[in-house]
């Protein structure tokens, strides 16, 4: 039953493709073409290109036809302990869903979320949300106010102040918060805040965005709870296009993106030119990189073909010492001898030389070890320290 | 080692001598006639003299049993900035060198690398994904599960839509790793997850799918049904190997040609339902604000755009002649469908000439154009290309689609770019726009 369902899917979204392209669709597999002139091809919701199979090829694809249709019954039902501890996500209050989803009951109070902010979060966000250290401002003042600086752009005035975009200004939905905080906060800790943690949280940053629920401002005695989440109105939730919330909502995408200029695209098909002479803008001049632009790439950008510079690492004298120089000079310290004062006379650097080279009979080159000759000296001084005693 | 010239090449001790050669092979490779150097008449030392990995061992099979870069290559690599450095670098980018990118595919240890909450290193022992939602059958599949749908092979690049988007009002990198390189190309392995939904049946009510990371962040996207029944895949391979922990081992999603933060790594959870999400990175983030003061939501497909990648602020003319022929070679892509033509132009986009395509030429996938032009010494160039895609998009001027946009959208900027060629066949990144 559900497998009839999954195609009738698949057949009205190849419809609805069609039908964008001004044309008509016969089934599954059959599309036309933007220019109506090559079957494989459709538009997509995008307004791109979409290649549905046709003789057996996606594009430039094969495609086995076995494996469309088959049988496949992979995996099993998850339980719903299972589903319960992974679905945890929220979606807001709209139209056809005025509980939202997945809202749970619980309540935090902006003192308690004051207190949690100091403990955890205000090392990175900044004092009452201020931002700083690299990770984002919460808060910049009164959400209404700055919800109007949206307009704001520094297109023509590059002087002027731009748009201010946090949480309050900006965010169209609390949901999306309320969800981010509890399964992706605190940044380093994530998924260690309770579910009234997170209200507490919540609120508080409703408090430093000076937000109102319900026509009543969040001041520092304010307590949310679920009934008060569901009331939030973010400033900015009309601020966004294209509507994706409805039943109808596919229609209106598709819609919009298949006009060029609503998102700035020029189109061959929708009145661009694609020009080849004569074709700039007569006021346009040549904008140069300011004040020497971005420059602190890391690692610093070069692109000569060089062996990379060995960073000295220093080695642990105790480990080499045990693994590979123990075994003989833990008996004796220097060869035939209890201490290096028959050696030493002969001057340190006659030391290292043999140690290196290694001596006919006795010590192998470098003891067997692969170290630098640097390293190797160091090991030598070690011993003659005397410090392994 | 300037100071050898005079002196009788054998008299070079072997250190000086690497040097040397070394600096000769980059030359060569830059294009110069050998015949130029310093050696004329004795002989390039990079042929007189052994060379150090001709006359030994080199090394055993069995060294590198995952095999590595040459050591000469440790400059091509990732590379982040402090601009973008974001949560001590956990939410934040490190971007593709696609000046040392060849062909159209990028390596697996090259391929830009961006999280929401550092790379996540999941043991695919414990690897679980779920569907759920309105479908008839909610699943739960283990990797081995997983792996076992019929799979396929498809190569896409995969572009972060804020590729070029610290430059709206201006040019501010004079790099193409930076101004174009949040980007990079692979050939992925996977499973279409309209093949698994035919199993589970999918209810008519299903308009959006929420895709949802394990990592730390959680990262969570929402898209459209349409998509779904399209293109989008669930993936574990990448260029023949499983997906690197950076672009989200064992399993991400993969939704071509769209916004690189839809293809969801550390993949654990799809779910259906009737209404969006208003996930955090499709709502604070990843929307372009419009001087109309309205944001675009929801702005899934990287739009058509094309870069020159040689010459380069990275690699520049200056050691050409007078005369010399050289290739300028860069790359077109559109999420919206496959590229039908580049144009050229060397005079900041006044007048064009068509650039011929080379190689594969795929749906959503890296693109490679090339055109072959005399050098001519002193000659200041402006270096523009502009990509054409069969959905009929054309890459607009800075002025047109900043007369839509305004400069503050951050997000899917694809408009045509410069680079200055100076008389000295230095390259900088400029812009021509008349705001």
């Amino acid at each position: 039953m559900f497998k009839l369902e999954a195609y009738n899917k698949l057949l009205v979204s190849t419809s609805v493709a069609a039908v964008l392209a001004l044309s008509v669709v016969g089934c599954m597999g059959e599309s036309t073409a933007p220019s109506g002139s090559d079957a494989s091809v459709s538009l997509d919701i995008d307004g791109g290109v979409s290649h549905p199979v046709v003789n057996g090829k996606t594009g430039n694809y094969y495609v086995n036809p076995q494996a469309i249709g088959a049988k496949i019954n992979n995996g099993r039902v998850p339980n719903a302990a299972e589903l319960a501890k992974w679905d945890t996500d929220l979606q807001p209050v709209t139209e056809l869903s005025p509980e939202g989803h997945g809202i749970p009951e619980g309540s935090g109070s902006v003192e308690d979320g004051e207190t949690i902010y100091e403990a955890q979060c205000v090392m990175c966000h900044g004092d009452f949300g201020s931002g700083g250290g690299g990770y984002p401002a919460l808060s910049k003042g009164n959400a209404y106010d700055l919800q109007k600086t949206l307009t704001n752009n520094r297109w023509k005035d590059p002087e002027a102040d731009g748009p201010t975009r946090v949480f309050g200004s900006y965010w169209p939905q609390v949901t999306t918060m309320w969800w981010y905080i509890r399964d992706g906060m605190p940044h380093p800790f994530s998924d260690s805040l309770s579910v009234d943690e997170t209200y507490a949280l919540t609120a508080y940053i409703l408090n430093i965005n000076e937000m109102e629920i319900d026509g009543e401002e969040v001041d520092d005695e304010y307590v949310l709870d679920r009934a008060k989440f569901l009331k939030i109105k973010m400033p900015n939730v009309d601020g966004f296009e294209p509507n994706i919330a409805g039943a109808n909502a596919l229609p209106a995408v598709r819609a919009y993106f298949g006009k060029a200029s609503n998102f700035g695209g020029q189109n061959l098909n929708q009145g661009a030119v694609r020009c080849m002479t004569d074709c700039q803008e007569p006021t346009a001049k040549i904008k140069r990189i300011q004040n020497g632009g971005i420059k602190d790439f890391i690692p610093a950008m070069n692109v000569t073909r060089d062996l990379p510079v060995k960073e000295a690492v220093a080695i642990d004298v105790k480990k080499v010492y045990t693994e590979s120089c123990a075994m003989c000079h833990s008996a004796f310290l220097a060869p035939g001898s209890g201490d290096w004062a028959g050696y030493t006379p002969k001057g340190i650097d006659k030391v290292y030389a043999n140690g290196i080279k290694g001596t006919e009979g006795g010590m192998p080159a470098k003891g067997g070890t692969d170290l630098s000759d640097a390293d190797f000296k160091t090991m030598v001084d070690y011993l003659i320290s005397g410090k392994i005693k | 080692m300037d100071n050898k010239e005079s002196q009788d090449q054998t008299t070079i001790d072997r250190r000086d001598f690497f040097k040397k050669a070394a600096a000769v092979s980059v030359t060569a490779l830059a294009g110069t006639s050998l015949l130029a150097n310093e050696s004329a008449g004795k002989g390039d030392p990079a042929i007189m003299h052994h060379t150090k990995w001709g006359r030994k061992w080199g090394d055993p099979v069995t060294k590198n049993q995952y095999g590595i870069p040459s050591a000469y290559e440790h400059n091509v690599i990732r590379r982040s900035t402090k601009l973008l450095a974001s949560g001590n670098f956990r939410a934040s980018i490190a971007v593709t060198p696609i000046h040392e990118s060849q062909g159209i595919i990028t390596p697996n240890g090259l391929f830009f690398s961006r999280s929401h909450g550092g790379t996540a290193h999941v043991d695919p022992n414990e690897y679980r994904l779920m569907i759920h939602g309105l479908v008839e059958k909610p699943i739960v599949l283990t990797l081995a599960e997983l792996k076992r749908y019929p799979s396929v092979t498809r190569t896409h690049f995969i572009e972060c839509p804020a590729n070029g988007g610290q430059e709206w009002r201006g040019p501010q990198f004079n790099s193409v790793q930076f101004a174009k390189g949040f980007m990079a190309s692979a050939e992925w392995t996977g499973v279409y997850i309209k093949t698994i939904l035919e199993d589970l049946g999918l209810k008519p009510t299903a308009q959006w799918m929420l895709a949802e990371g394990s990592d730390n962040s959680k990262m969570g996207r929402t898209l459209p049904i349409d998509k779904i029944l399209d293109d989008a895949m669930i993936v574990w391979g990448q260029n023949g190997e499983a997906l690197r922990p950076e672009q989200g081992y064992p399993v991400r999603l993969l939704v071509p040609g769209w916004e690189g933060n839809l293809c969801v790594k550390w993949l654990r959870r799809l779910e259906f339902s009737q209404e969006p999400w208003y996930c955090k990175e499709e709502t604070s983030k990843y929307t372009d604000l419009k001087p109309t003061g309205k944001a675009i939501q929801h702005f899934y497909a990287n739009e058509v755009n094309s870069t020159v990648t040689s010459p380069s602020p990275e690699l520049p003319w200056t050691d050409l002649k007078d005369g010399d022929v050289v290739e300028i070679e860069g790359l077109a892509w559109s999420g919206m469908g496959t590229i039908t033509a580049v144009d050229l132009s060397f005079d900041g986009g006044k007048n064009y000439e068509e650039a011929n395509l080379k190689g594969l030429v795929l749906s959503k996938s890296w693109t490679r154009w090339s055109y072959m032009h005399t050098y001519k010494k002193g000659k200041k160039l402006l270096l523009t290309s502009r990509a054409i895609d069969d959905a009929g998009y054309i890459q607009p001027t800075i002025d047109q689609e900043v007369s839509v946009m305004g400069v503050e959208a951050v997000y899917h900027r694809n408009a045509v770019e410069t680079w200055e060629v100076t008389e000295e066949g230095k390259v900088n990144h400029v812009q021509i726009r008349s705001v």
